[in-house]
């Protein structure tokens, strides 16, 4: 029997180091997760307007993911040393709805965000950038919010437009009803402007000559921080799935073997 | 043929050209990148145009014209029958689409020390730059509104239409038409697109969405089953007679005693 002994506590032992790494990955989870909800780079205005913040949801349950994850794996340590079938079972259903709802997770973040293209981030751009009428409050909100986000990015990142501030001369736009093209050809704060934050020349920025206008999109700002914010919820998700599937499975096993 | 080639590398190494049948031009590309706009047209001004008909002790007025390209085939004068220049503004061509109107009238532009474009870097000297160079057609978008202004008025043009400008070299004194350039070359203001086409569908699926959702998938079911076959084999077990006995985790107590064999 010495070898039937040695195998369950390999086993056992295998088993609480899953669990010990599936608890650090939840705090880690949680902790990736609460990050990417407070918005660090303050894009969240952008996507709420065009209705696509779904990645803000993946993350909002990947916290609470986390927290789970973290409990349950002190559960299941405590089910394996005791060999408690009762605790065991609990631990696995538990587990499986947990991993149901990472894998929710995991795939909002990682769909949602092939729909943030450079085309969605214009067309909310042109539509609502200081549009001057708003037709209700929920459009009011979205309108400060885009207006906001759009003059912080392209002051602070010296960009203009999504693509070029030639996006601001090909399409037309609530901007361009309420400022005429003579004098706003884009927006002032597409200007380069000095330490008084007022453009360094008027003249050269609105004729477009180099070096009085910021020539570069503003996409790639935007879409960094978005990425890296799918990505880490997507894949570091998957990759928590993965090491669960492999613990769970050796759970099973080990519960199904227990004798009453 | 070669003539003109000298002339067309002599004006890109920035020295202005000295043909007097030149039209006017609009601004160097790589200064006013933003040209023509929606509403503005940014022409080169008259360098050594008009050299060969200065006197050296009468000042002179430059006037520039612009018209609608449609409004050629109807009149295309400048001046009156007594060589005077045509005094219409944009309200009374409407907009230059019956004829041509004054659109900016300004000093003749120093053939001598023309402004160096390479200055336009330098922050001090960028506004002198720009304004000695180049004017700006369309520029004024409020004269038109102002009942107090009396100078010549330059409202913005229209989207989306072709202009013709020209310049006419004027005596101050006389207020006679000296000489004229040819109407330029068609020049067409920028058309522009709804913000309501731009199609915001985002394409085919990325591959990582595949994989992340396939892969979950799989191993969500091999969870399923694996949990459905641990519970099955469980049920099995309690009902039938005989044990596993390999890698059998005991609980507390142990189920059956051992015979001693030479105890003590």
């Amino acid at each position: 029997m010495a070898k039937s002994e040695d195998c369950i506590h390999i086993l056992q032992g295998l088993l609480v180091f899953g669990n010990v790494v599936i608890g650090m990955c939840g705090i880690a989870l949680t902790a990736e997760c609460i990050y990417f909800v407070s918005d660090p780079h303050g894009l969240y205005p952008l996507l709420e307007a065009t209705e696509n913040d779904d990645i803000y949801a993946a993350a909002w349950i990947g916290i609470f993911v986390g927290f789970a994850l973290f409990a349950l794996s002190i559960l299941g340590i405590i089910g394996i040393i005791k060999s408690d079938r009762t605790l065991l079972l609990v631990y696995i259903i538990l587990m499986l709805i947990t991993f149901a709802f990472e894998m929710a997770s995991c795939i909002t973040a990682a769909t949602h965000r092939d729909f943030l293209t450079p085309d969605l981030f214009l067309k909310q751009m042109l539509e609502r950038y200081q549009k001057a009428e708003p037709a209700n409050n929920n459009d009011k909100w979205m309108i400060e919010g885009v207006t906001k986000t759009w003059d912080k990015l392209m002051l602070q990142n010296h960009c203009c437009g999504v693509l070029g501030p030639s996006d601001w001369q090909e399409y037309t736009s609530a901007f361009r009803f309420t400022h005429n093209d003579a004098d706003f050809p884009w927006p002032r704060k597409c200007c380069v402007m000095d330490a008084q934050g007022l453009p360094v020349n008027l003249d050269g920025c609105k004729l477009g000559v180099p070096g009085y206008y910021n020539s570069n999109g503003c996409y790639d700002a935007i879409s960094g921080p978005v990425n890296t914010h799918a990505w880490g919820v997507a894949w570091f998700g998957f990759a928590i799935l993965c090491w669960i599937f492999c613990v769970l499975l050796g759970t099973m096993f080990y519960w199904s073997g227990i004798e009453y | 043929m070669c003539s003109s080639w000298v002339v067309a590398v002599f004006c890109c190494l920035g020295q202005l050209c000295a043909d007097q049948s030149l039209k006017p031009q609009i601004a160097a590309p790589q200064l006013a990148t933003n040209n023509p706009t929606l509403t503005t047209v940014a022409l080169e001004k008259p360098f050594c145009v008009f050299d060969s008909s200065l006197h050296p002790n009468k000042s002179y007025t430059i006037y520039l014209y612009a018209m609608k390209e449609s409004a050629s085939a109807t009149s295309s004068l400048v001046t009156d029958g007594s060589s005077k220049p045509l005094d219409s503004t944009f309200q009374q061509t409407n907009g230059g689409q019956l004829g041509p109107y004054k659109a900016a009238a300004f000093h003749v532009p120093s053939c001598a020390t023309p402004p160096r474009l390479v200055d336009a870097g330098d922050v001090s000297k960028v506004s002198d730059v720009l304004k000695q160079y180049l004017f700006r057609v369309g520029d004024d978008g409020t004269c038109l509104y102002d009942p107090n202004f009396l100078d010549v008025c330059n409202p913005p043009l229209a989207p989306d239409t072709t202009y013709r400008f020209k310049y006419v070299l004027i005596d101050s004194t006389e207020g006679t038409v000296k000489d004229q350039t040819l109407w330029s070359d068609p020049i067409k203001t920028r058309r522009v697109k709804h913000a309501s086409q731009v199609d915001t569908w985002p394409g085919q699926r990325s591959g990582a969405m595949i994989v992340i959702t396939s892969i979950l998938s799989v191993l969500l079911f091999l969870l399923l089953a694996g949990i459905l076959a641990a519970v099955s084999w469980a049920v099995r077990r309690a009902e039938g007679p005989s044990a596993e006995a390999r890698c059998t985790p005991q609980t507390a107590q142990p189920s059956d005693p051992r015979p001693e064999v030479g105890s003590k």
